[in-house]
């Protein structure tokens, strides 16, 4: 009887650490949502509000920017991302001294702190001492002195550009990995059947690769929606609220404003935006996994 | 006219010589299987006839045209893979269908090809299913009708039946011979399995160490292996290979006297086929050792025996019984083929 027992009392102290940090403060967060708690007045969560903070949050503009600066956001670094990291991996998947090399060294973008990337990146795009801003003026004297930062689409486009930079590598290794699965006898028959190079990439090998492109798709959008440490510190969310992200927007609002409750309720919004991604992602390896196996 | 000739090609992947300089000529119509153990080049060989791999130096002609630099799909052949390369995402149907929409045929031309050439290799029941919904041999059929579908001048094909269960195999290679005789195509076919060689080939060319080492008909390669390594390589149980020397006319080894004609020389190997010699009670037999072991193969009884480190097989009547480790002797049929090979260089001495 002892015996039987012990696996579980030897989880216990695993199973309170969890408890304390992940399932206390989801669950904590998650009963704030439904109270006001402004933290300049109080160190507690005070009344109940009922369903108050998530209908405010359907009607309030800065709520609603935010979604569509993260929608805009998504959309285009995940497309991005994904295109260029397939066309990488389609260039790097020969073997060779020089490829090898190429993806060793493909790997320090995704090793880079991506607060770091966004503070880097800020000074390259400096107007007036930055690198990329003068590298692009002298080959073209019509960029020569553009605010890059200063516009808000050119500062959405430079986030987008930061965050693909960091992501490409990462999602490139995954494609080389979907590609080795590939059997070389597919493509080597639509050659000898008559295919070009295009149409043996659009034809053979992408709708091969449709699951690894699909899991990349929503791993990218799941993180994607994430975004916060190159807002801080590249764009600030400018201008205006040009680039403010709904994960930049929550930290706001709880630790500029210290509106917790209604910080709260936006965090759960965004959760339950992830938790959807994520089950429908689940669900997709699941019936990929069934149709390997058929 | 759909001949190919290969000469003086070679391939060389950095320092490594895959295939050295060696030629080749395959009669149009003829059925030819390059035969060899793995890493021989004999797949390297047949790639560079698909233009899938380049070729170091030489030319490949294919209807006297000369093809080197000629893409795959210009050569007029078609592949069938070891591992089928079959497009997983189409049916049987798109995957027949694909080098015909490549080529640009007509819609109702390509349904009507597709349905005859289903018909042919019996997948008209399946032509809406996918790959992966297919038994090995439906999808070796698959592989073969995409091959047909288009009536090339050459079919290659690499080692299509090492993937299915030998009782499929044996129908999937009567299936390819009766293939061959209705189209008359000329077919380069890959193979370590020197069964599927005797059986399909017009002609076999052996290789060893990327070189033809003999080339020739079925029967003339099992009659008379050109060396010791053709004399091993084919047949099955293999040939006896005997170590021994000949001297005043008789080869002798451990337990193993045999009358030859030929003059003294050490270092020489007998070979004698299982099915050439004779299961005799006679001390006095070319042949003795004792009884090793007895394997039933259904119309025939393999025995072995042993003498030292020697052991000889031959085929025995099925009803052939005796005990393990008693004496056995085994002579030499009448007008039965002995092979005489110098053990260093291999060569044929008899």
């Amino acid at each position: 009887m002892k015996d039987r027992l012990l696996p579980y009392w030897l989880l216990i102290p695993a199973f309170i650490i969890v408890l304390a940090t992940t399932i206390y403060p989801l669950a904590y967060s998650f009963i704030t949502s439904f109270r006001a708690w402004d933290l300049t007045k109080s160190r507690r969560p005070e009344g109940f509000v009922g369903l108050d903070n998530y209908i405010y949050a359907a009607s309030e503009s800065q709520f609603l920017n935010s979604l569509w600066v993260t929608f805009i956001f998504v959309i285009t670094s995940v497309i991005l991302t994904v295109i260029l990291a397939m066309a990488l991996a389609l260039l790097l998947r020969r073997k060779g001294p020089m490829h090898t090399f190429t993806r060793i060294i493909l790997i320090l973008p995704f090793a880079m702190s991506p607060a770091l990337i966004g503070v880097s990146y800020r000074f390259m795009f400096n107007p007036e001492f930055g690198v990329i801003a003068n590298g692009l003026g002298a080959v073209f004297p019509a960029l020569q002195g553009v605010p890059w930062l200063a516009d808000p689409q050119l500062a959405m486009g430079i986030l987008v550009l930061t965050d693909v930079w960091h992501w490409t590598p990462y999602m490139t290794f995954m494609c080389l990995g979907g590609l080795a699965s590939i059997p070389r006898e597919t493509e080597e028959a639509a050659r000898i059947d008559g295919a070009s190079n295009l149409r043996i990439i659009f034809g053979i090998i992408l709708p091969q690769m449709r699951g690894v492109i699909l899991v990349m798709a929503v791993l990218k959008t799941i993180f994607a929606l994430k975004m916060f440490d190159q807002v801080v510190t590249l764009t600030g969310g400018g201008p205006g609220t040009s680039t403010e992200t709904l994960a930049y927007f929550i930290f706001n609002v709880g630790f500029r404003w210290f509106d917790m409750g209604y910080a709260s309720a936006l965090a759960w919004i965004l959760t339950a935006i992830m938790m959807f991604i994520s089950i429908w992602y689940v669900r997709m390896l699941l019936s990929e996994r069934k149709m390997a196996t058929a | 006219m759909a001949e190919v000739r290969l000469v003086d090609i070679e391939k060389k992947y950095g320092n490594f010589l895959a295939v050295p300089k060696q030629s080749l000529t395959i009669h149009d119509g003829e059925f030819l299987v390059l035969l060899g153990p793995s890493g021989c080049g004999k797949t390297t060989t047949m790639r560079m006839i698909a233009g899938l791999e380049d070729i170091t130096s030489g030319d490949i002609m294919i209807k006297g045209e000369r093809i080197n630099d000629k893409p795959p799909k210009d050569r007029d052949i078609a592949m069938v893979f070891q591992n089928y390369g079959l497009y997983p995402h189409m049916t049987v149907r798109q995957n027949i269908e694909y080098p015909l929409k490549l080529r640009g045929m007509p819609k109702a031309d390509r349904k009507d090809r597709v349905r005859e050439t289903a018909e042919k290799v019996e997948l008209d029941a399946l032509l809406e299913r996918r790959p992966s919904e297919l038994s090995g041999g439906q999808r070796q059929r698959v592989a073969l009708a995409r091959a047909i579908v288009r009536t090339p001048s050459i079919f290659l094909m690499d080692e299509p039946l090492s993937n299915l269960d030998a009782k499929l195999r044996v129908t999937m290679r009567a299936e390819l011979k009766h293939l061959h005789h209705e189209l008359g195509v000329t077919t380069v076919y890959v193979t370590h399995d020197q069964m599927e060689a005797m059986t399909l080939a017009n002609r076999v060319a052996v290789m060893r160490e990327g070189k033809i080492v003999q080339l020739d008909t079925p029967k003339k390669i099992y009659a008379e292996p050109a060396d010791l390594f053709v004399a091993g390589f084919i047949g099955s149980p293999s040939m006896n290979l005997i170590d021994g020397a000949v001297k005043d006319g008789v080869f002798r080894a451990d337990g193993v006297e045999v009358p030859v004609d030929l003059a003294d020389h050490d270092g020489v190997v007998l070979g004698i086929r299982p099915e050439e010699l004779d299961i005799t009670q006679d001390p006095g037999a070319a042949i003795s050792g004792k009884l090793y072991a007895l394997e039933l193969t259904g119309e025939s009884t393999l025995v072995t025996l042993r003498n030292g480190p020697s052991s000889v097989c031959a085929r025995g009547h099925a009803d052939f019984e005796a005990d393990i480790d008693s004496p056995c002797h085994l002579a030499p049929k009448e007008g039965a083929r002995i092979h005489l090979f110098d053990r260093a260089t291999g060569e044929r001495l008899l």
